[in-house]
């Protein structure tokens, strides 16, 4: 039997920058095949040109016996392509998204159904919501029906989960699982690992060359140092450890009946790690936001660093840092200039900026980056930066909002060990994340369902407590548990 | 076919969803057909005038009077000497005194006006209604006729220049805010992975704003005629046929500039600056396009709304036949055509 993809000796680039050199491989068809490799490692590129969107250089590649090149409208005709970021239009509610990507295809909602009900059934009572009001769980089923609408024969997915919390991540594998059993050959990239070792066969690139084709556990054993590394040793801090910087009673939020952040209450000690987590819609954010004085709180009491969070926010802001995955840097500027504006932002000297901006530099083993553009730094290095630059005024915390999304493990083992240095220098960190092995670096964790905190404790505390192996299963248990769907 | 709608449909709905954009679209031409026509005007209207005189001759008597009763002028003061009346421009307390001298009534000599010339164009303006006002028609070997626009009122002139410029605006600016829109959301690389074929892609973007134009076009034209009474001389379906030809050109500038900018404040910026400026400028709306140096003349040629505007001139203000706008109109149709062929031809069916 013919096999749904072949790709010959594949090679594209960018201007100087090559994507893909000399790739070759074949999926066969019912298949559910990964790409995975760290950011930059030309995904994107090769989907695209799977896709038809792209011309490859050189090479050659066929999709369902039909040329990329040459055949561009067969193969239009039956692949379904979700990039990374979700492509439904907003402002039109999850109905209009999918009759629009329906007859977009040349069929119905109705004639299609039967290949999208799994999936759409479960956000089909909310057919009437603009899809901008969905949480990121629910945009991803949007889209991922739209994209199987006219029951294509393969399904292209380019980091489908990125920014999405476990338990939707898991609920759409299982989905992906029965599209295979209707023998859709589906192709995907991930920075998972569990999603990872879902599919049958992966392939590894990395800086577009194609490291090694095999199964997940193969590859991921055989490219370890990458994939799975070490886990880092956690030096306890010395320090005054029994201070608490953060004090939260009863913090309320409601937006009209909403109540987003519902009678929370926890402390958080000098120089801890402290995890906050929760699904998408959970509260996270909002929460966040009040700790840092972004939002004022519609009820309960709580200090931060000693001062109040209602009235005393301007204090508070001036002895804290924050990053946030969605902002951190400026791209048109350079390394030095970024550290200078923030730096400046916070009252330090020329002097001293320019002195420290050397030393920090050098600690990253950055220096000779120092004029370069921020937008030509690879994504795992700018959130490095964005994390020291955030901690350059030495605030007494430092809140993490996702920090680490859509980078490889390596990358962000890498990025643990400077939350590791900060905490030894006395830092608080706040940090949220998606990634469960993140979790179990923390020293402390707080899980959020719908408004409230349903579990605190260590990560060895929460395991033994929910008699779970791991911190995964530690969420995804309380995260079932949830009522609340969306934002 | 379905395609068609279906996408029609869409575009719509982000147009009728997005209430604040809507609202500046339907505001902006109200605003400033109003601002144009009420507030900013270049009509000679009371002219604070100092009269200066010792004599009490029936001649005199008479153009004083002539020049009370007009709208033009208000005689705020009547001085005996003409040092006084400067001084009272000079202190900002009149704009013009009209000097009579003493054998004024024997036709020899004996008119001065002194004026306020910091705005030269308005002077000028002053002393030529002045003139006219004053000098007994009977007696007077010139003899001027305004035709078109006897009153001589500046709606006439502003209201087809806002035409050429909002209607540019509307169509360039929103068909390439939206295409690029959908580059930067990643909905693009969705629809060009469909089946759909890039054109009518391009064609059902373009149709809503069409519509939305027309629908600017005929709230304009209706505000003129009854707000501002500015007649509609000509044959109505001949301005909205023309009006048609030049938003189909505006929307293939918008479609060129989508293909060009990555971001919509590229966009933005790039209808804003490339076709605003010049249209305000070059286009004759502000400035007489003769009385510019040759090298903006030039430039001023390659300019759509110049066309546009000079067309509906004629066709509004002075009401001649379509026969007399040919020129104009086979100007804009080349125009038009060139551009939508270059910017269907670089539209790419494929990313970069």
């Amino acid at each position: 039997m013919m096999n749904a993809i072949e790709v010959h000796n594949i090679s594209k680039s960018y201007g100087k920058v090559t994507a893909l050199d000399d790739v070759s491989f074949s999926v066969g068809r019912g298949e559910v095949f990964g790409l995975i490799g760290p950011d930059g490692a030309g995904k994107s590129s090769m989907f695209r040109i799977l896709c038809t969107l792209l011309e490859p250089e050189r090479g050659t590649a066929t999709v369902d016996g039909y040329d990329t090149v040459r055949q561009m409208k067969e193969i239009r005709r039956r692949v379904g392509y979700m990039p990374g970021r979700f492509s439904l239009y907003q402002d039109l509610t999850v109905l209009e998204n999918l009759e629009f990507f329906a007859t977009l295809f040349g069929t119905t909602v109705a004639a299609g159904y039967d290949s999208i009900k799994a999936i759409y059934s479960q956000i089909e009572r909310f057919h009437d919501r603009k899809a901008g009001a969905l949480s990121g769980g629910m945009k991803q089923k949007l889209a991922l029906s739209c994209a199987l609408v006219h029951s294509p024969s393969v399904l292209f997915l380019d980091e489908p989960t990125t920014g999405v919390d476990p338990v939707s991540r898991k609920e759409l594998w299982d989905m992906l699982e029965t599209l295979k059993e209707r023998g859709i050959t589906i192709v995907a990239a991930t920075p998972y690992l569990d999603e990872v070792r879902r599919c049958e066969r992966v392939a590894f690139l990395d800086h577009g060359h194609l490291r090694g084709i095999d199964t997940p556990d193969t590859i991921l054993d055989r490219f370890a140092d990458i994939f799975n590394p070490p886990g880092i040793e956690h030096g306890k801090t010395t320090g005054a450890a029994d201070e608490n910087v953060i004090e939260v009673q009863h913090l309320v939020k409601a937006f009209g009946d909403f109540r987003a952040v519902d009678d929370i209450s926890f402390s958080v000690k000098r120089g801890e790690i402290f995890g906050f987590l929760g699904a998408n819609g959970a509260g996270k954010t909002t929460a966040m936001h009040i700790l840092t004085g972004l939002n004022q709180p519609s009820g309960g009491t709580g200090t931060v660093m000693g001062y109040d969070i209602r009235t005393q926010y301007e204090q508070i802001k001036k002895r804290i840092g924050y990053m946030s995955q969605k902002f951190s840097l400026y791209e048109d500027l350079t390394v030095a200039e970024n550290i200078r504006l923030y730096a400046g932002i916070y009252g330090m000297k020329g002097k001293e900026i320019a002195r420290r901006t050397d030393e920090l530099l050098q600690r990253l083993q950055f220096s000779e980056h120092k004029h370069d553009l921020v937008s030509s730094l690879p994504l795992g290095w700018k959130q490095k930066l964005a994390f020291s630059v955030s901690i350059f005024h030495e605030p007494g915390i430092v809140f993490l909002d996702e920090p680490t999304g859509g980078v490889d493990p390596a990358t962000r083992r890498q990025f643990w060990e400077l939350i590791y240095d900060a905490a030894a220098r006395g830092i608080t960190v706040f940090v949220t994340t998606h990634y469960m092995d993140e979790a179990e670096y923390c020293d402390r964790i707080s899980i959020m369902v719908d408004g409230k905190i349903s579990a605190l404790g260590t990560p060895g505390e929460l395991k033994r407590r929910f008699r779970q192996p791991d911190m995964d299963h530690v969420f995804t248990h309380l995260a079932r548990q949830a009522t609340r769907n969306s934002d | 076919m379905k395609h068609f709608i279906s996408f029609i449909q869409k575009e719509s709905r982000h147009i009728l969803r997005d209430r604040r954009t809507m609202l500046i679209l339907f505001g902006m031409p109200v605003v400033l057909m109003l601002i144009f026509g009420f507030a900013i005007t270049n009509d000679v209207k009371n002219v604070r005038t100092v009269v200066v005189t010792s004599q009490a001759d029936h001649l005199t008597r008479q153009a004083i009077d002539r020049l009370a009763v007009s709208e033009y002028f208000d005689i705020t003061a009547t001085v005996g000497t003409s040092q006084e009346a400067e001084r009272l421009i000079r202190s900002q307390r009149a704009d013009m005194a009209i000097v009579f001298g003493k054998d004024f009534a024997s036709k020899k000599s004996g008119l001065q006006f002194i004026v306020d010339a910091s705005d030269p164009n308005m002077a000028q303006q002053w002393t030529t209604y002045a003139t006219q006002t004053i000098v007994n028609p009977q007696l007077s070997t010139v003899n001027s006729k305004m035709l078109y626009n006897p009153q001589m009122k500046s709606a006439y002139n502003f209201v087809p220049a806002i035409m050429g410029v909002l209607l540019m605006l509307i169509c360039a600016m929103m068909t390439s805010i939206s295409i690029v829109r959908e580059k930067e959301k990643g909905t693009m690389e969705v629809l060009l992975v469909s089946p759909v074929r890039p054109l009518t892609i391009i064609i059902a973007k373009t149709v809503p704003y069409l519509v939305l134009a027309l629908v600017i076009l005929v709230s304009i034209l209706l505000m003129a005629r009854y707000v501002l009474d500015v007649p509609l001389s000509g044959s109505v379906v001949w301005i909205i046929a023309v009006s048609i030809l030049y938003i189909l050109l505006a929307l293939s500038l918008g479609l060129l500039i989508s293909n060009i900018s990555n971001s919509q404040h590229m966009a933005l910026l790039l209808s804003a600056m490339v076709l605003l400026m010049p249209a305000v400028m070059l286009s004759g709306m502000l400035f007489p396009i003769e009385s510019m140096p040759p090298v903006l003349q030039w430039l001023s040629a390659v300019i759509p709304p110049r066309y546009y505007i000079e067309a509906m001139r004629k066709l509004m203000i002075m009401g001649v036949g379509i026969g007399e706008v040919v020129r104009e109109v086979i100007i804009l149709f080349i125009m038009t055509a060139l551009l939508l062929a270059v910017s269907l031809a670089r539209f790419k069916t494929r990313l970069e």
